[in-house]
């Protein structure tokens, strides 16, 4: 398949100097906030099985992942998603460990996007994982680390928290269809008002059914809620409403005004989500750059019962924001052996500049001329000889 | 602050929605005046005005590099992925139909159906949802040609008044879906510049309901 020789699969690309640059510096910035909180990393393998990916609760479609078979014809799948291993890692190799653990990771993860929609396939994400423990404190602790992420790598940005048991407990109680509520909530989760609005007329007309309705709408600030206690009649509901209240009350003591919102519409595509959910948006991009919350039921899957909430942010964008800021790597002197004597100590020299602080960089040509002419091409300042 | 960037389905949308927003009392000169720009601004620069294809609309909302659209449920419910939509907008009415030749029963005998259509998307969803397995072609012009000349046993088309479909001896057997414009806004903006985008929103829904 020659015709591919100086392409890459669609969804990818080379990351060069700067663009490298600009991604370390990202994920410096991030992996200090989570090393802050004390998460440790761990790392999981690139292949997994589809089977882990599978289960109901993934939300993930079989066409969205990279697959491939091992020599046994298991199906495997390139990582779609780091949660998932992280579960299967915690509910097998970590049984005895003291719980709860607070885990991070630094690794891309593949979707297979439909072609020529200029999505990456392959997105570097950093993430953290809170395992063993539930409740306010958790909740708190792992979106207090999601702002300070934001904070540490964009200009600008907004953190929207929300609650899926609100939403759940709405829909469950009207004893709809699963197809019928899959529709509705895709209607919540676009904003799709119209389509919402012919979709509830069909129904019997109650205070739910009126709530519901409303959802989609009710994002903003504090005043959200008085609005929605007006509406939510249901006990669980009112229950998820309280607690994502107090909450925010919380949060508002970070004094961020405008930048925390809530979103009662938050429905996250993900069916393992059983608690708060939250997404963050950066000035400048078209789609949310860290999504996440508590997702409890995930552990059900590995017959295990126990809380875990987390959130997973984007790199990529974040780093091309970073590289216009990013200085320059050039070197500042180029260190050139007159003869092969010199080689040993041109390195050892190179060496010791380094360790002084110089960005130098010893000559790998072995003509004069063109090594100057190299450095003069480059931009390097100072051509330095050794060996006269 | 930067201008709200809108991107208008040129042609009819584009027409009926600078109607729009003159009766809301914005300024539209620029646009009457487009000559051969791009990027035209209405009212005192609050908003910006991009023109382009129905499904470029959409991919340009995606994207974020408009914060709203306006585009026809048609094109939504074939490109359509993640954006939120907002608004009814009420012009551009038409619908989705299922039509074959004059006289020919469709529904008739266990032969799979072949469908000639612009919108593959929305057959196959209106079939799936029939339990159908359907063959679907996709064609780029008239449509209304695969029937007559035998290489579809119906198409799913756009239908306003039908006549096209009266002149070339076609039926409809069934209607799909109802079609109009609708306004779309980039998930992101929505989140980052919520009043704004509330304002125009109300001020658009009390008019054109």
């Amino acid at each position: 398949m020659k015709k591919n020789l100086k392409i890459t699969p669609e969804g990818t690309k080379d990351y060069l100097f700067k663009e490298c640059t600009a991604v370390d510096y990202v994920c410096k910035k991030i992996q200090k906030v989570f090393e802050n909180h004390q998460f440790h990393r761990v790392i999981t393998p690139a292949l997994e099985y589809f089977d882990l990916f599978s289960t109901d609760s993934s939300g993930l479609s079989a066409e969205s992942m990279f697959k491939t078979m091992d020599n046994n014809g298991r199906l495997v799948v390139v990582r779609p998603d780091s949660t998932l291993p992280i579960a299967r890692l915690v509910s097998t190799r970590m049984q005895n460990e003291v719980l709860p653990v607070r885990l991070y990771y630094n690794q891309a993860v593949y979707r297979n996007n439909p072609s020529l929609t200029g999505r990456s396939n392959e997105i570097m994400q950093m993430g953290i994982e809170l395992i063993g423990s539930k409740g306010k404190r958790a909740d708190l602790e792992v979106i207090t680390t999601a702002i300070q992420c934001m904070q540490a790598v964009c200009k600008d940005f907004r953190i929207e928290v929300g609650h899926s048991l609100l939403f759940t407990s709405l829909i469950d109680s009207l004893g709809l269809t699963d197809d019928l509520k899959e529709t509705i909530k895709e209607y919540i989760e676009n904003k799709n008002y119209s389509a919402l609005n012919d979709a509830l007329d069909k129904l019997e007309k109650n205070d739910t059914v009126n709530a519901i309705r409303k959802l989609p709408s009710l994002f903003g600030g504090e005043e959200v809620f008085e609005k929605a206690k007006k509406l939510i009649k249901l006990p669980e509901a009112l229950e998820a409403l309280d607690y994502l209240n107090n909450l925010y009350k919380d949060l508002s003591k970070l004094d961020l005004g405008d930048k925390i919102i809530v979103d009662l519409g938050l429905v996250q595509q993900n069916e393992y989500y059983s608690g708060i959910v939250f997404t963050g948006y950066a000035l400048g991009y078209g789609d949310a750059i860290l999504s996440g919350g508590r997702y409890d039921k995930i552990f059900s899957e590995f017959n295990n019962s126990m809380g875990a909430s987390g959130f997973a942010i984007n790199i990529n964008h974040l780093a091309e924001e970073a590289r216009y800021h990013s200085k320059s790597n050039i070197p500042e002197v180029l260190v050139f052996a007159k003869t092969d004597d010199d080689i040993m100590e041109a390195i050892s020299y190179t060496q010791r500049l380094v360790k002084s602080g110089v960005r130098a960089q010893f000559s790998d040509l072995s003509d004069e001329k063109e090594a100057r002419q190299f450095a003069s091409k480059l931009g390097i300042n100072k051509f330095e000889i050794i060996g006269e | 602050m930067n201008p709200i960037r809108i991107a208008l389905t040129k042609g009819r949308l584009e027409k009926s929605t600078i109607q729009l927003f003159e009766k809301l009392g914005y300024n539209c000169d620029e646009v009457h005046n487009k000559g051969r720009r791009l990027i035209l601004s209405i009212g005192d620069g609050q908003f910006e005005v991009v023109l382009a294809k129905a499904a470029d609309v959409i991919t340009y909302v995606e994207h974020g590099v408009c914060d709203l659209g306006v585009v026809g449920k048609d094109t939504i419910l074939e490109k359509g992925s993640s954006f939120y939509e907002l608004l009814d907008l009420g012009f551009g009415k038409c619908r989705f139909a299922l039509a074959c030749k004059s006289g020919y029963d469709f529904y008739h005998g266990y032969g799979a159906k072949t469908i000639a259509t612009k919108y593959p998307k929305v057959t196959r969803t209106f079939f799936e949802g029939k339990d159908m397995d359907v063959r679907v072609i996709k064609i780029e012009g008239s449509v209304e040609l695969a029937p007559l000349v035998g290489l579809a046993d119906g198409i799913v088309d756009i239908v306003e008044t039908g006549s096209t479909l009266k002149a070339n001896n076609l039926e409809i057997i069934e209607y799909v879906t109802d079609i109009s414009a609708r306004l779309i806004a980039n998930t992101a903006s929505l989140k980052l510049r919520k009043n704004e985008i509330e304002e125009l929103v109300k001020k658009m829904e009390a008019e054109v309901k």
